[in-house]
């Protein structure tokens, strides 16, 4: 059986946060013979788990690789540890600036050919070639994420029945997560879609859960009634709004004002916009100033209309879905955390007021 | 013969996020069709036109940041 | 003096004034501090019929110069840069000129064709195009016509208030994308 064939049965899909089928990916890339590029960024925030997998099983990655393409780069931050090991092993490093659309496919390929690490508008997939807007040509060149890679090793290695041993039939396999915040034991953790939130939270040693960010900054967030009781899949998590995808999971602790949180992620959103695409590079810094001015209580009424409409306006008119995944963040922490929202547009903050109230 | 009927149907028109620099002459060009945001930029990502307006829509831009496409 | 010439030179000064016109519409275009859809609409519908206006102009210039006998042009001399043995330097700077105005004319024609950046590149020497038909323009008109001079030099004062206007000038949007290019992204 082809590659491709054991891919499809296995049912893999992208660990990079798309969850695209990889066979379909993959059939593409060999028609065109692409060159391959390894995605060990983890470039989501509060996403660990590129860097565990380069660390512990290199081998069976170089081996994956190998099945998928002839020519092979590396792809990590510049200046981390994962970037230091691919060195180490001697193989051919893309070091990458270490900031969030910087690891975007088409930004990693823009990046391979000498151009800047930006995303680049596409009319066909990437893996197919194209032209960055400079009008350079860009060869077909194929990017999967370091745990996508790893799986395919794996599923070659034991075949697609093992695979489909873990996790769903719609969504089977093994995953890793990567845990953080308000938890006692943080890193990654083996677990596969289905698994009840609770048993990674209490895994993790989770306390004081507050609320749940599920995906990073694509992602969204989970009241802690919500987290205790949903299973981690896409199924379970669809209803809330949310997909699994990077696997980044952040507990936000009871006694912290959830807005003051969200407006530092928006800060930061604003300055790592490419600066390429209009309603990207004005869009994303207007709401994430109005997202300030809420968790300061300097928000009207009637500028949260605005607010609410600037973030309808966010996604599908950039050249890559780093204004979706903001404006979904930002929106599902607004649905979330309505009450909280409420009372800051009233002028007041509650989780403010109940630790002044623990205090006295 | 197919392609020939389809072509006199509809065409299509892409905006390139990254070359669109807010000139805002879509809007005037298309007759309100495509409607500009707060900071210039059009609020629609494609428009599905006759080919012969698409065609001048196109041509009218002047960041060449409106693509022609016939649809898939 | 034959009436040849006197088409030519006449043709060339109006030729001179569309050239300026088209490059003040341009300086405008490019130079915008805020988008106005129907401004810029309009000014650019102006910009691109006047260009093509005035390569009338400039064909018809250049034609009855080399007809006309009154001097001897020839058309290698009206095409190749300082080829003429007439005035070779100024009849030089008229000649390349017009080839930049033809690369620039053919490479907006082709636009959709050729890529963005060699566009760019072509039309951005019209900067170098219009002072070279400037200078070509004054030193040609002898002193005895104040009236050819004088709209040539009104052309280049105007034209140049233009130019120092489009530098000076900054629009949001490639004000933005400058400063975010700044940031490390290699
Ligand atoms: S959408 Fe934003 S981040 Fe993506 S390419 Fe455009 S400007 Fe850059
Ligand atoms: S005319 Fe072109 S550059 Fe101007 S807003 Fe429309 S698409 Fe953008």
């Amino acid at each position: 059986m082809s590659l491709t064939d054991l891919l499809d049965e296995a049912g893999l899909t992208g660990r990079g946060g798309a969850m695209f089928p990889t066979s379909v990916k993959l059939r593409a890339a060999f028609d065109n013979r692409a060159e391959l590029i390894v995605n060990a960024c983890d470039g989501e925030v509060g996403t660990h788990k590129d860097a565990l997998v380069v660390a512990e099983h290199l081998r069976e990655l170089e081996h994956g690789a190998g099945l998928v393409a002839r020519k092979v780069h590396w792809a990590a931050h510049r200046g981390s540890d994962t970037e230091d090991r691919l060195l180490e092993a001697g193989l051919r490093v893309l070091s990458v600036p270490a900031r969030y659309v910087a690891s975007e496919e088409s930004a990693l390929v823009s990046l391979l050919h000498g151009g800047l690490a930006r995303p680049v508008m596409r009319h066909e997939p990437i893996a197919r070639g194209g032209r960055d807007s400079q009008g350079h040509r860009l060869r077909p060149t194929l990017v999967l994420n370091a745990e996508t890679v790893w799986r395919i090793s794996q599923i070659a290695q034991y075949g697609p029945g093992r695979f489909r041993g873990f996790g769903t039939p719609d969504e089977p396999g093994p995953r890793l997560v990567t845990i953080g915040g308000s938890v006692e034991r943080p890193g990654v953790y083996d677990t596969a879609a289905g698994v009840p939130m609770r048993e990674l939270l209490t895994a993790a040693g989770a306390f004081e859960v507050g609320a749940v960010g599920i995906g990073g900054l694509s992602g969204g967030w989970l009241s802690a009634g919500d987290a205790w009781s949903v299973a981690w899949s896409n199924a379970a998590l669809a209803p809330h709004g949310l997909r699994t995808g990077t696997g980044a999971i952040h507990v936000l602790e009871r006694s912290a004002c959830p807005l003051q949180y969200v407006t530092r992620l928006a800060r930061f959103a604003a300055g790592e916009s490419a600066g390429q695409c209009g309603p990207c590079m004005f869009g994303v810094p207007a709401v994430a100033t109005q997202v300030a001015q809420l968790a300061d209580g300097a928000l009207a009424y009637d500028e949260f209309a605005l607010l609410q409409q600037r973030l309808r306006l966010l996604p599908g008119r950039g050249a890559c879905r780093y204004p979706d995944g903001i404006a979904g963040f930002i929106s599902s922490a607004l649905r979330t955390f309505r009450a909280d929202v409420e009372a800051h547009l009233a002028g007041a903050c509650v989780a403010m007021k109940e630790r002044a109230g623990a205090a006295r | 013969m197919r392609r020939a009927r389809r072509e006199a149907e509809v065409a299509e028109v892409i905006v390139d996020r990254v070359a669109c620099t807010a000139h805002g002459v879509c809007a005037v060009m298309s007759d309100g069709a495509v409607e500009l945001d707060e900071f210039g930029y059009p609020i629609q990502s494609r428009l599905t036109l006759p080919p012969e307006e698409a065609r001048v829509l196109v041509e009218a831009c002047p960041a060449r940041a409106l693509l022609f496409r016939r649809p898939t | 003096m034959t009436f040849l010439w006197y088409v030519s030179r006449a043709t060339g000064v109006i030729s001179i004034v569309l050239m300026t016109t088209v490059m003040v519409l341009g300086m405008f275009l490019s130079g915008a501090r805020r988008s106005v859809g129907s401004r810029t609409t309009i000014v650019q519908s102006v910009h691109r019929s006047l260009a093509l206006g005035m390569l009338v102009f400039l064909v018809l210039h250049i034609a009855t110069a080399i007809i006309d006998t009154y001097v001897h042009i020839n058309v290698v001399a009206a095409v190749l840069p300082f080829a003429s043995s007439y005035r070779r330097f100024a009849v030089g700077l008229g000649a390349l000129g017009a080839d930049i105005v033809a690369a620039v004319v053919v490479t907006s024609l082709l636009r959709r064709r050729i890529s963005e950046r060699v566009w760019r590149l072509v039309h951005r020497s019209s900067f170098v195009m219009w002072p070279l038909t400037l200078w070509h323009g004054i030193s040609m008109s002898t002193g005895n016509e104040p009236l050819l001079r004088f709209t040539t030099i009104g052309c280049g004062v105007i034209g140049t208030a233009a130019v120092l206007w489009r530098l000076a000038g900054t629009h949001h949007d490639s004000a933005r994308r400058r400063e975010v290019l700044r940031q490390e992204w290699t």
